[in-house]
């Protein structure tokens, strides 16, 4: 699918610009556009917003001032005890830390795949791709005693290690890094280049782009996950977000405005990174569309 | 001599090849494949996460217990009431909206960043904004009492069981129209310009030309995104989980996953939750079995 930056313009003069259809397309569209965005409209303008403010029928949008007091609720925490800045500290830890080591593994796996001959490549080719099959959620109860039996439950280690073994990113490498030019490495070789300096040197950094696209992937996912975490972890210095997130829900008697700012502050990292590498988002869901 | 050093480049070749998969392979021998075998294993056993008690072979017993419980039963129903419902609406209105987009001139990036948003967001934040808006004093009532032209009335979201279904359809749809959208439109952009300028010269008109071209020609996007629709909904678990957190009646959303992870870690008993899984992952496998068979014997040529 490489012509996803190609944009289309079907009718271009079989359409005039201003014909009723078009203008019908143009309404249609606005109008799920705003249906789409409301609920986050929601989220942002209910963050600000004192709670008896929310509950008003109608809900009034927009009161004139901002009640930053929910922000600052949000990150007290249950009991002041300011445990939101560590648990939002833990889903950086455990995002960054598993998509820079997924993004290694897979691409330095994938290379090997794609430009090595060795006894049992095929095999170890299909038992990997065959993994792909299998979703998280059928594995996830021995998983979890996996976990138990390592000793790493409830801890940084747990929470990132059964999440380095990530079958499409090495599959998207090794579909990048097939056509690489062997030429290019094996002059790097004549040079005298290690094996480990030409994947350094030469092959991660023509990676680029499909590097970008798996780590934005990898990142969306871990910062997203609740099921795992909500296995493995149990106490509160561990949790992440999510698990903050559904803590403060069942815990205090819900302040929309505050569980609005908690939602919000979760949110902002995401949003940054999408509206700054948004062509990366959207080639992530364009490719995980089409791994078939 | 000659050969001789190729042979040993080769040779040092193949090594390298190996010390690079090796850090892989160890990862997925602890976190993929022994999982997988194990979940199988265990499905035949009777265990007790708590229990000191060595797990006790059972046969087939726990597939037999599954297909005659009630609960299990019912959590199989939700989820396919809720994949069928949730993976028939994202398949047409991403269509839509991606037939939509691709139809204007200006604005196309706009609209896809617009409707691609909600998926960006986390999934507990997507279900804690809804959890509010299905508020007895919120805006899905709000709503829904301008639309249709009633006073007060609450339509009971997280309460009856229709509504509260409807409800999580509705999250997930939200949460992922977006992402479809974008897949759609890559698969329009695929189709070669060539063949509308060519129905533009016949006259073909717009209705025309999506019957006759972009329908066609997207099947196999289209058989693409329903299989990624319906594993997408058959894996949903955040949104039924944090409903019942908050209070709603689980019964009408206790989809599977929610079901597993309750046996598994609320009731203990993993041989059992194993046996729910293995079933999971063979409707999933033959989910994609399916896919391949079609997409195979379906191959579109655009000639």
């Amino acid at each position: 699918m490489n012509s996803k930056n190609k944009m289309i313009n079907n009718n271009d003069s079989f359409i005039e610009d201003f014909s009723i259809f078009r203008i019908l397309i143009w309404i249609v569209l606005l109008f799920f556009a705003v249906l789409i965005v409301i609920p986050l409209l929601f989220m942002f303008t209910a963050s600000i917003m004192p709670a008896t403010e929310i509950l008003k029928m109608p809900y009034p949008w927009f009161t004139g001032q901002v009640h930053w007091q929910n922000y600052w609720d949000g990150i007290k925490g249950p009991y002041d005890s300011f445990i939101y800045i560590r648990n939002i500290f833990n889903s950086i830890v455990v995002s960054t830390s598993v998509t820079f080591t997924t993004v290694i593994l897979s691409a330095i796996t994938g290379y090997s795949l794609a430009k090595f001959e060795f006894k049992g490549k095929a095999l170890i080719f299909m038992a990997i791709m065959g993994t792909m099959m299998v979703p998280f959620e059928a594995i996830m109860v021995p998983l979890y005693m996996v976990a138990l039996n390592l000793g790493i439950s409830d801890s940084y280690a747990g929470l990132i290690l059964p999440f380095l073994t990530n079958a499409f990113g090495i599959f998207m490498m090794r579909q990048y890094l097939i056509t690489f030019p062997d030429d290019m490495l094996d002059s790097a070789r004549i040079d005298g280049a290690g094996e480990f300096e030409i994947f350094w040197k030469i092959v991660l950094p023509n990676c680029k782009p499909v590097i970008a696209t798996l780590a934005v992937l990898t990142f969306r996912t871990q910062w997203d996950n609740l099921l795992w975490p909500l296995m493995v972890i149990q106490s509160e210095e561990m949790k992440t977000i999510p698990l903050y997130i559904i803590r403060f829900l069942a815990e205090t008697n819900t302040d929309e405005g505050i569980m609005m700012a908690i939602a919000a502050t979760a949110s902002i990292p995401i949003f940054i990174l999408f509206f700054t590498m948004s062509k990366y988002f959207i080639n992530s869901g364009v490719h995980s569309g089409s791994k078939s | 001599m000659k050969k001789n050093k190729n042979y040993s480049i080769d040779k040092e070749k193949s090594f390298w090849g190996l010390i690079f998969v090796i850090p892989s392979l160890i990862f997925f021998a602890f976190f993929s494949f022994y999982p997988i075998l194990n979940a199988i294993y265990m499905s035949f056993f009777k265990k007790n996460l708590l229990s000191l008690r060595p797990a006790r072979f059972v046969g087939i017993k726990n597939y037999l217990y599954l297909f005659n419980s009630r609960q299990f039963i019912q959590s199989v129903k939700n989820s396919a009431i809720f994949s069928l419902s949730t993976f028939l609406l994202l398949v047409l209105f991403s269509l839509f909206f991606a037939v939509l987009i691709t139809n204007i001139k200006r604005f196309q990036k706009f609209f896809q960043m617009v409707f691609y948003s909600p998926a960006v967001l986390s999934s507990v934040v997507a279900a804690v904004i809804w959890l509010f808006i299905f508020d007895p004093r919120g805006l899905a009532n709000q709503g829904l009492n301008f639309i249709a032209s009633t006073r007060g009335v609450d339509y009971k979201w997280l309460a009856s069981t229709n509504m509260l279904r409807l409800a999580t359809v509705l999250v997930y749809f939200w949460k992922y129209v977006g992402y479809f959208t974008i897949i759609f439109i890559a698969g329009i952009g695929s189709i070669p310009s060539s063949l509308y300028e060519a129905s533009k010269i016949d006259g073909a008109t717009p209705l025309q030309e999506f019957f006759y071209i972009t329908l066609p020609l997207l099947k196999p996007t289209t058989l693409l995104v329903s299989i990624m629709a319906m594993v997408r909904c058959l894996k949903t678990f955040s949104t039924q989980y944090l409903f019942t957190t908050a209070g709603a009646p689980s019964r009408p959303i206790n989809v599977i996953t929610l079901n597993i992870y309750n046996t598994a870690i609320q009731d203990h008993r993993i041989g059992l939750a194993s046996a729910m899984s293995i079933l999971l992952f063979l409707v999933l496998i033959f989910l994609a079995w399916f896919q391949l068979r079609v997409s195979k014997s379906d191959e579109v040529s655009y000639q």
